[in-house]
């Protein structure tokens, strides 16, 4: 079994199976527990593929879809995709196991399994059109969800945000795939209408009004499975990190430091649970763009790492809302609402995802944070302590969501007599993620390596996609492509060496970064 | 042979709480907690091989060891490159109040096991207190700023959850957010220096504050007071020195063992054990030195004033314990540190032990509370006046009006304009979108998949 295509095969197959059954008359409650088995099965087949060094190096290139020298990846699993297939097959297993009964739906379950899908297939390709197309279509699963009459209104507004964004991303890619389009004002235009796409579609001040409309108003199930991903960063990472010049690269930082601040402080004051939710998320999603535009291997890292940690734990915050939801109605922040004896292990696993989502010590996101502020203040002297800011105020807007749902009062009335708890599969995947977030945060060093293998990769890529370019001056090109002194001193892993000469044309590999940087030295 | 013999006894020191902690901790996750038999039994275990760990290693680097010793046990992350090591600097000052903290800590176990006994919150109580003996640990001992501020972290979280330990009552919780809130300033100012530190001088080794390398390692004078002023803000948020007291009477709605750990024995001497340790870098900024020193001293007469008219006998113990920690801060800025340490020790015990008996007390005189009449006008003989009695009697009543003023100048700035932005952002959809046909209809509809 060390042939990827079989592997990635049934990676896809297992979505598509809850798809083609949801058209069935199935019980709903059979499918869901179809719809878990093939997520627990996805995961585990992502965790292989990610863990098996034989099948990280595949890849299919094409140059149908552009003027790419050498074509794109249209298919590929490296160290960047090695983690992010698990975190979208973990996504997908938390939501079809904590979405409560009342809210259940055949469409919604098909809906989840068909997100899923584009995630992960938008996880595993680098080619900017597919990317497009797999934008679009997570978009469009996205404004579906909100059909109902109920939810207009909303609709409207995330259609038109983000229905804007993918027409923005669509010019942008056209003017990207254009023949000699390399080193003109074209690539450069075609770079900012990518990051205005991004920018809206991560909710980066000033295009974020629509995420906590969404979060709130909106339908929150779809809203975190479209958000948690963050497939804009992985945008990010694979079109603009790589080709953006450095300018744009700190205008899109200096934004995402801002916004992770005004995030943070805004869910610090909100009286609705969805709305913090939806500018915590806006927050870390903030956080993880800064990082990757920083363009060193420590910011780089840390934003990879938060990307993951944060992901998970802001989805299980946003869950333990829903399940929370579903027994008392909409939840109003500006009282307390009580019930943590009734709730311990929803609380406990409330709060800690909460602590996992700031960076608290014990938990993954506390490393991922740690590397994000190290390499942020080597970037930003000033603006990097934006991080530890944002940290501060999203701890507080955590422990204060906490107190108000969990504490405060002794029983609600209204509730009395009624089963608060949760149930045994509710628990069990709340505790297991618990588990996950902590363990990680105890034991970080194979995810945290790898994390720097996967950083490491996009910055050669980077370097070697600049100093191929036909700049005015020579010097003038390496030096604006200058990576930071700490990839100077790191080595570059055999491993990722072997991939990106394999996978790569002559004039991207890892000697080109190298001559650049001799030519500067 | 003696330093590996250390490194081990110190492992052994901070394993025990930590594990305890781990133990505790995953069984509440669980929701299978242990019974308090076991609990109580498991803490008095680690309490005492962290103490005794933590009191032979002070013994034998006592003998053995003429400077500062750094330990490292592996990376936890990545080794280099923003990773984090995990590193302890020993010395006889840290060994000794690792050591106290683990002796205190066992002592305040074993009356809560009595004190708590069948109280619904119980297992919590020994969870939040081994998660706070392991914090203390890493500050007492931490050999990196990373290290430091996970200690720090940990005791500002189990301190926020254990004021708001009796959590069916509102009171206890909107104390505790607020001392939360509180802490992550100092968390914040903290993380701050660590980060600046780690990028003045090319490392985040505690020994750079310790030792005689403060200079050589490339601190300026500039950046040395910088970094002292930011641990000085974190040490005033820890220790609750002015203009952060506030939170301090606010901190007493928690059971009354943690009261006596956190604000009259350990926690709120946090703070002043980091200036002891940083003190050589104070040495290099004397702005910052002179800042502290006055900050001790006014927090000090501040704290000798309030507790005098506090009705309740914690407010007034947490305000006398206060103002020692004051006089602490002001022989640390003077550069007595023997002393300093010698006052922190005798002050930890001798504070919890009126903590700790303070229930009794009360039990016994029924009636303390409420007990002090509004002073009269006029002048007393030998007296001040009237009118300057009355009004530091309202200064102190009002505890300084520090709450209102943090209140006015931070708290409702800051939720104002983060309100309007709020309101801003609504609109701004508002605008794009019309009001929805039926309304109301969609704040109803929870459906959700």
């Amino acid at each position: 079994m060390t042939d990827a295509r079989l592997w990635l095969a049934g990676i896809a197959a297992l979505p598509c199976v809850v798809i083609v059954a949801s058209y069935f008359r199935v019980d709903v409650e059979r499918l869901r527990r179809a719809a878990v088995v093939s997520a627990a099965g996805t995961l585990l087949l992502t965790i292989v593929v990610g863990a098996s060094p034989g099948l990280r190096a595949f890849s299919v290139h094409t140059t149908a879809l552009g003027w790419t020298p050498g074509g794109e990846a249209l298919v590929r699993v490296n160290a960047l995709s090695a983690a992010l297939l698990p975190f979208a097959a973990a996504l997908w297993l938390l939501t079809v196991a904590v979405t409560p009964r009342a809210m259940l739906a055949r469409d919604g379950l098909r809906r989840t399994a068909l997100a899923t899908l584009v995630t992960l297939a938008s996880f595993l390709t680098e080619s900017a059109v597919v990317l497009l197309l797999l934008s679009a279509a997570s978009v469009w699963i996205f404004v579906a969800a909100l059909g109902d009459p109920a939810h207009r209104r909303q609709r409207r507004v995330v259609a038109l945000y983000l229905g804007g964004s993918t027409l923005v991303f669509a010019a942008g890619v056209a003017l990207l795939v254009s023949p000699g389009v390399t080193g003109t004002w074209a690539e450069a235009a075609a770079m900012w209408l990518i990051v205005i796409s991004v920018m809206v579609r991560k909710g980066i001040v000033p295009c974020h009004a629509w995420l906590p409309e969404a979060f709130d108003r909106g339908r929150l199930g779809p809203a975190i499975l479209f958000s948690a991903p963050q497939i804009g960063a992985y945008i990010t990472v694979v079109l603009i990190v790589p080709r953006a010049s450095p300018d744009l690269l700190r205008t899109i930082a200096v934004l995402a430091l801002g916004t992770a601040v005004y995030g943070a402080a805004l869910a610090l004051v909100q009286t609705s649970a969805r709305r913090a939710c939806g500018y915590l998320f806006i927050s870390q999603s903030a956080l993880v763009m800064a990082g990757l535009d920083c363009t060193s291997v420590s910011a780089l890292t840390g934003a990879l790492v938060v990307w993951l940690s944060a992901g998970l734990a802001f989805a299980g915050l946003a869950r333990c809302v829903l399940v929370l939801e579903a027994r008392r109605g909409r939840l109003d922040l500006s009282t307390y609402h009580g019930g943590y004896d009734r709730m311990p292990v929803l609380a406990i696993s409330f709060l800690l995802m909460g602590l996992a989502c700031t960076g608290f010590p014990g938990t993954i996101g506390f490393v991922g944070q740690e590397l994000l502020v190290d390499g942020a203040v080597d970037a930003f002297p000033v603006l990097g302590f934006a991080i530890v800011a944002a940290s501060a105020l999203t701890g507080l807007a955590v422990l204060r969501m906490y107190f108000s749902l969990f504490c405060g009062r002794p029983e609600p009335a209204a509730h009395f007599g009624l089963r608060l708890g949760l149930t045994r599969r509710e628990a069990w995947t709340f505790v297991a993620l618990v588990i996950a977030l902590v363990g990680l945060g105890i034991a970080p060093g194979p995810l945290v390596h790898s994390r720097f293998a996967a950083s490491r990769e996009i910055l050669q890529v980077r370097g070697a996609t600049v100093t191929v370019k036909p700049a005015p001056s020579a010097g003038q090109a390496v030096r604006r492509m200058d990576p930071s002194p700490r990839l100077r001193r790191a080595p570059l892993p055999a491993r990722s060496a072997t991939v990106l000469s394999r996978r790569s044309p002559p004039r991207r590999s890892v000697a080109g970064g190298r001559q650049g940087r001799a030519a500067r030295a | 042979m003696p330093a590996a013999s250390i490194g081990w006894l110190v492992l052994a020191g901070v394993a025990a709480p930590a594990a305890l902690f781990g133990l505790l901790g995953g069984a509440s996750v669980l929701n299978r907690p242990l019974p308090e038999r076991w609990t109580s039994r498991l803490t008095a275990v680690a309490m005492l091989t962290a103490c005794s760990a933590l009191g032979a290693a002070f013994v034998v680097s006592g003998a053995t060891l003429t400077a500062p010793q750094l330990l490292t046990y592996g990376a936890w992350s990545e080794p280099g490159e923003g990773g984090v090591a995990i590193q302890f600097l020993v010395d006889g000052r840290s060994l000794a109040f690792g050591a106290l903290s683990a002796a205190i800590a066992g002592v305040v176990g074993a009356f809560s096991n009595r004190y708590l006994h069948r109280e619904s919150g119980y297992n919590r109580y020994f969870v939040l207190l081994a998660m706070f003996v392991t914090g203390m640990l890493f500050v007492a001992l931490a050999g990196n700023v990373e290290v430091l501020f996970i200690g720090w972290e940990f005791i500002g979280l189990s301190s926020a959850l254990l004021v708001a330990f009796f959590h069916e009552r509102p009171a206890p919780v909107s104390n505790a957010l607020r001392v939360f809130s509180v802490y992550r300033i100092s968390d914040a100012a903290m993380l701050s220096a660590a980060v600046l530190l780690h990028h003045a001088a090319g490392s985040d080794s505690l020994a750079l504050l310790t030792g005689a390398r403060t200079s050589a390692a490339g601190l300026t004078q500039t950046s040395a007071t910088v970094i002292a002023l930011l641990l000085i803000v974190a040490v005033a948020g820890k220790s609750a020195l002015l203009p952060f007291s506030g939170w301090l009477p606010r901190a007493m709605e928690g059971p009354t063992p943690s009261s006596a750990v956190y604000y009259g024995a350990l926690s709120i001497h946090a703070g002043c054990f980091l200036l002891l340790r940083a003190a050589p870098l104070f040495e290099h900024a004397l702005a910052a030195r002179i800042l502290v020193g006055a900050l001790g001293a006014a927090t000090a007469i501040f704290a000798a004033i309030a507790t005098r008219v506090q009705s309740d006998v914690k407010s007034s113990l947490a305000y006398a314990a206060l103002t020692q920690v004051g006089l602490i801060v002001v022989e640390i800025a003077i550069g007595w540190y023997t002393i300093a340490f010698v006052h922190l020790a005798g002050h930890a015990c001798f504070r919890l032990l009126q903590f700790l008996s303070a229930p009794n007390v009360l039990h016994d005189l029924h009636g303390m509370e409420n007990d002090r009449p509004l002073p009269s006008r006029g002048v007393r003989p030998g007296g001040s006046p009237g009118v300057v009695r009355q009004r530091l009697y309202l200064f102190a009543l009002e505890r300084g009006f520090l709450d209102p003023l943090l209140d006015r100048g931070i708290v409702e700035a800051f939720a104002n304009v983060a309100r309007r932005l709020t309101r801003f952002d609504a609109w701004l959809c508002g605008v794009l979108m019309p009001a929805p046909a039926r309304a109301g209809v969609d704040r109803a509809e929870v459906r959700d998949d």
